[in-house]
This record gives C-alpha cells, structure tokens and sequence, in this order.
C-alpha cells in the first residue's frame, strides 16, 4: 500500500501519547508481584543490611558506621569459623556429590526390588534435621552409641571416646550427619537427569565402539553437567549457611572447633546479643556465597551451550 | 560387505514370544526391508542383528562369522536410529566421526573420511553445528554420515524416516536408495511402512506376530501373496476381501454373498460347495456397461490423475481403483467386471493362498 508523506506523519504524533501510556502499563500489572516481592525479600534484606551498621545493647541501638566491619578484621574466632565454614562445606559436599552419583548410577540399572530401595534411600531427606542430628550425636556417644566402639574395634580409635569432644576430630561427627542427611538430595536429581537421557544414545554409542566408561565420561557426563552445576551450587550455599545439625551435636564446640559462620551468627545474635555483629558477619557471607554462585553460573552457560 | 544369515532365530521375553523361528538369508550387497504392523517383532530382529538384544535361539551369522554373543562394536555394522541418536553435545563433525576417535585414528584419517561423507551428503557447510541447530531432514543425514563414516559391513536402518514429514520421507527415501547404490553395502531396513519397502527394497520380508510370512522381491509380493495377511498389507488401496463359494457347472464360478456370479480361472483344486476368499485388487476392476456384478456407489474420491469408489457390493463395501475421471455419482447403481487371471484365492480357514 502507499500512503502520503503527510498521512504518516499525522499517524504518528497520537502514537507518541499512546506509547507512554503503553509503557507504563505493563508495570501496572506487574505491580502487585513487584509490591510483594519488593516487601517479602528487599525490605528484610536492606533492613538486615542496615543492622550491620549499628550497635545493639540491652535497651538502645547506636549508629556506628563501619565499626562492626572494623572488628571483624581483628576477630580471630572469625577466621577460624571462616576456615571451619569452608573445611565442613568442601568436605560435605564432597562426599554427598560422589556418593549421591554413585547411587544414582546404581538405582539407574535395573535390579529386583528397585521400588522399595529407591524409596529407602530417600528417607534421610524426610528426617526433620533436628532429629537427625540428635541420632547422630548418640550414636558417636561411647555410653549409648555403638560407633566409637566399631571405630575402636576397626583400630581407627586409639580408645573408644568420644569424636565430638576431641577438637582434633570434632567436625567430622556434624561432617558425616551432613553426607548422610544430604546424599538423597544428590540420588535424586542426578537420577532424574539420568533418566533424562534417551537410551537409544547409549546404544548407538554401543554400536559406535565406546567402551562402559567411555559411554560414562562421553554421553553420560555431558547430559548430567548442567544439572551437576546448578545442584552443586544450590547444595554448597545451603550446606554453608546450614547450622542445625552443628548446632545440635556440638553447638560449635569444643573450643570453637566446630564453630561455622552461620553458628557464630547465630551465637553472636543470640548469645552475645550483639546483632549489629551478627548482622556485619552474615552480610560478609551472603557476599561471599554470591560471588560463589555468579562464579558457577558462569561455568554453567559455558556448559549448556553445548546441550 | 558381507552377506547377513539368521538361522532359525528365536527371541523370549520372559515367557513371551517374540520371534518365532525366523530363516532368512541376505545376501552380500543386497538391500533387504523388514515389514509389518507394529509389535510384528521386525525392530527386535534388526536389534538382535546389531547386537542390542540377546539372542535366544538360533544362529546369527555376518559373513562366515558367527556374531551371537559378539559384541556390538566388534559386529562392523552401522545403525540409524528413529530418533537419530545424535550426541546433542557435539557438532556435526564429532558425531560422524565419533567411531574413530574411539578407535584411535589419526586426525587426518578422522577429518578426511567425515569431510567425504559430509560432501556426499550435502553436509559441508555443517560440520561445525550442534544437532539441535539443524533440521529434521539434516539430522537424519548426519545419521547416516555417522553411519557410512565407518565403511561397515552392514548398516541396520530402524524406521529412519518415520519422523520426517512426508515430503521430506520421500525425498530421503530417494536419497538412501541411490547411497545403497553407490556403495552396495549390504543394508536391512525396518519400516511399518508398506510404500517405503516397495520402493527401496531388492527384498521385502513381511513379517506378523513374529513370523516370516513371505520373503521375495516387491512385485512378487504383490502379484503372488502367500496368505491373507500379505495380499491386504501390500498394495494401497488394498486389497479387496469377498468370501464366496465354489459353484461348478460347465465353467467355475464363484457364488457372492447376495448370489452374484463372479468366474473363477480354470484349473484349480476347486471342488463344488468349497467355502472361498476372493482378493481384489481395487485397479483388477473394471466398470463395464453390464458386467456380471452389479453394485452400488456409497463414496467417490476423485485424484485426478485417477478416481477411486467405495462401492457397496454383497454387503460388503471394497474399492474400485480406475484411471481418469468419472461422472458417477453416490447412489448410482454400476456394473463391475474384473478378469479371472487377475483374481486371487484364498482358504477361508488357513488364509492360505489356492493356487
């Protein structure tokens, strides 16, 4: 069709109204899931932010700049929770990856009574912490627990004490709760991904002359790496901020042996009753934890390209 | 190359039988299609062939070789899946030449033979996509360059074009047939489909609920079918069905179902009062001014370069395949005729061919 220059110039100056108008109104309806999201995350984040920059005391708060920033630098519980953090986080994690493919992996293939053993596995998930991490702090208990005994017997154990009470050992009793409680995580979503994986590709790389493990690292590992990123970053951030089971088996001790950040958090908060502290320490590992995660991210995309 | 011998193979899952005692003999450059319904059993065959799945009872031979409890890779043959079966993770390239990297080939061995079946195919330009950037038909060709890149003995095709839309399943089908003879490497090809098996078959093997009910060449099947089952899977339109009797005077006829007369060839073990099925091809009948068989026209499909009718004649509606076009209409009463010679004869019972 043709029109003349000035239809098309009259055409356009109503539209430069309409735009603006046009503009605005998709925020409009945005608007309640903005208002809730802005009030349920942003609000206690910037007030939590804020707190790190006062002081607390039994009646009054104080501002204080960066003065709680200033002491973390010359706080040496810190740093040892810091280490601590990063030995229980590397250390679970770990464990529960591995082993969370490896029983993947086996559930995988079919067996007799597949069903019922899935269904077992999956049940340290189901366990509220709190009592999972009572269980566990008996059980390495020399009076009531058989471990320290089986340890003892294995020769691991020059006698049959306690690990939690040896400094030396301690964080490997909360360690070891912690491969147990998150192992299913792992099985499961690493099984899921498995499943995902259309059959025909294994046989064709039958066909093609792979052997099983080069099936493994060349077909299987490629379809499971975006899933193996994303889990692994959801799993470390949770592992480090996660306190429960610590905190019911050692509750950081002995002398602050087992004492990670989000223990000394809750512990500066709570027992110290210094929040502005507490509040100083968690913005430190909520920026740590986001440099973490926008590290991997980047990992992930340079993965999934290629799927 | 090589020749593909399946001596009296067998295959149970659990209790169940899946294949029946098949016999079949390919031969060496021969290109040879498996074809039936669903769940006839021809995937597993091919899957048995491959490797895939154990065999039972019964030899497998590639060449001289016994290959039963032979592993797949250690088979030298090449297999295009339905789905393709392409890693989604590695270009173009990768995936053609996946087989000799696992073998260890130099790189320039790798990179010559993917870049000859990449020109063979029309693949050039697409050696550096993932799978997921190309089209449906692109995907399928990169399957076969994945296949033809190990030069094997035997490709096993697995119903390679039932994901294509139906241009494009003709296009390839042209396609893999003039590969099959350039390289004369000895093929067996799965499909449900009857059209593709008589256009690219040297043999069709038709098979049902696990057994072989005919081997032979495309229009052997289709002027000689041994049974029931093969005269109504082969052909389309297919064939025509009328159960009948024998009635002997001076010349045999055969008796409708509502009386009507249709005469039957001379010289068959025929004796009078036999029960019959008589099989039609729809373009063996003619529409004649007073034939011998009069029948009433329910549906007029015109193609064309042809018409096709629903007619309904003893009760029973069959088509009517004829060149040209037509005036008839639905409701009009027609007159059919068709040649004895072009009839075939059916035992009602067994199914068996008469004849």
């Amino acid at each position: 069709m043709t029109y003349a220059v000035s239809e098309i110039r009259a055409a356009g100056r109503p539209r430069k109204q309409r735009l603006s108008r046009a503009a605005i109104e998709p925020w409009l309806y945005l608007s309640p899931a903005i208002v809730l999201l802005v009030v349920v995350l942003l609000v206690p984040l910037i007030i939590g932010i804020s707190y790190s920059f006062r002081k607390f005391s039994a009646f009054k708060s104080e501002y204080v700049g960066l003065g709680q920033y200033q002491a973390m630098l010359s706080d040496a519980v810190l740093g040892q929770a810091l280490v601590n953090t990063l030995w229980w986080t590397v250390a679970s994690l770990f464990f529960q990856f591995f082993l969370g493919l490896a029983l993947a992996l086996l559930l995988d293939k079919p067996f007799h009574g597949r069903k019922v053993v899935q269904a077992v596995v999956f049940l340290p998930w189901a366990v509220p912490s709190f009592l999972s991490g009572l269980t566990w702090a008996w059980l390495f208990n020399p009076i009531i627990g058989p471990l320290p005994h089986w340890l003892f017997a294995l020769g691991l154990k020059a006698e049959p004490t306690n690990v939690l009470s040896d400094p030396a050992t301690a964080m490997w009793g909360p360690i070891v709760a912690n491969i147990w409680f998150g192992i299913p995580f792992f099985a499961i979503t690493l099984l899921a991904a498995l499943k995902s994986i259309p059959s025909e590709l294994h046989e064709a790389a039958a066909i093609d002359g792979a052997s099983p493990w080069q099936r493994f690292t060349k077909v299987t590992l490629p379809f499971l790496a975006p899933t193996i990123v994303i889990t692994v970053m959801l799993r470390t951030i949770w592992i480090a901020t996660f306190a429960d089971l610590i905190f019911v088996m050692t509750e950081g001790g002995p002398a602050g042996s087992t004492s990670t950040v989000p223990v000394y958090i809750y512990v500066s908060a709570f027992k110290s009753l210094d929040k502005g502290y507490a509040s100083a320490v968690a913005v430190l590992l909520l920026v740590l934890l986001i440099a973490y995660a926008i590290g991997l991210i980047a990992i992930r995309r340079t993965l999934v390209r290629h799927v | 190359m090589a020749s593909v011998t399946l001596q009296h193979v067998e295959k149970d899952y659990g209790s169940l039988r899946i294949l029946h005692g098949v016999d079949l003999e390919i031969a060496d450059g021969e290109f040879v299609v498996l074809v039936g319904p669903s769940g006839c059993g021809k995937s597993t065959l091919l899957r048995m062939i491959a490797g895939l799945e154990e065999v039972t009872g019964g030899e497998i031979r590639i060449g001289e070789r016994l290959v039963n409890d032979v592993a797949p890779k250690d088979r030298d043959i090449a297999m295009v899946f339905q789905s393709y079966a392409l890693y989604p993770h590695m270009d173009v390239s990768s995936n053609m030449g996946f087989s000799l990297m696992l073998k260890k080939a130099e790189k320039t061995t790798i990179d010559g033979r993917v870049g000859a079946a990449a020109k063979r195919l029309g693949l050039d330009s697409y050696l550096g996509r993932l799978p997921r950037q190309l089209s449906g038909g692109q995907r399928q060709r990169v399957a076969m360059g994945r296949a033809i890149v190990r030069d094997p003995k035997v490709f096993l095709f697995d119903e390679p074009l039932s994901n294509l839309d139906a241009k494009l399943r003709v296009h390839m089908r042209a396609e893999i047939k003039a590969l099959h003879q350039q390289l004369k490497t000895t093929s067996v090809y799965v499909t449900h489909d009857q059209v593709e098996a008589m256009t690219m078959a040297d043999r069709i093997v038709v098979m049902h609920d696990g057994y072989v009910q005919q081997v032979g060449h495309p229009l052997e099947l289709y002027d000689r079918p041994v049974n029931t089952f093969v005269a109504g899977f082969i052909g389309s339109p297919g064939m025509n069905f009328l159960p009948a009797k024998v009635a002997k005077g001076g010349k045999v006829d055969a008796v409708l179902a509502d009386g009507q007369k249709l005469r039957l060839p001379d010289g068959l073990p025929l004796s009078d009062g036999d029960a019959l099925t008589i099989g039609l091809r729809p373009e063996h009948i003619r529409l004649a001014d007073d034939g011998a068989l009069k029948a009433e026209v329910e549906v007029v499909e015109p193609l064309g370069l042809s018409t096709q009718f629903y007619v309904r004649l003893a009760n029973q509606q069959i088509c009517v395949f004829v060149m040209g076009r037509s005036d008839v209409k639905p409701g009009d009463i027609i007159h059919l005729a068709a040649d004895p010679t072009s009839l075939h004869l059916f035992d009602p019972a067994a199914g068996s061919r008469i004849g």
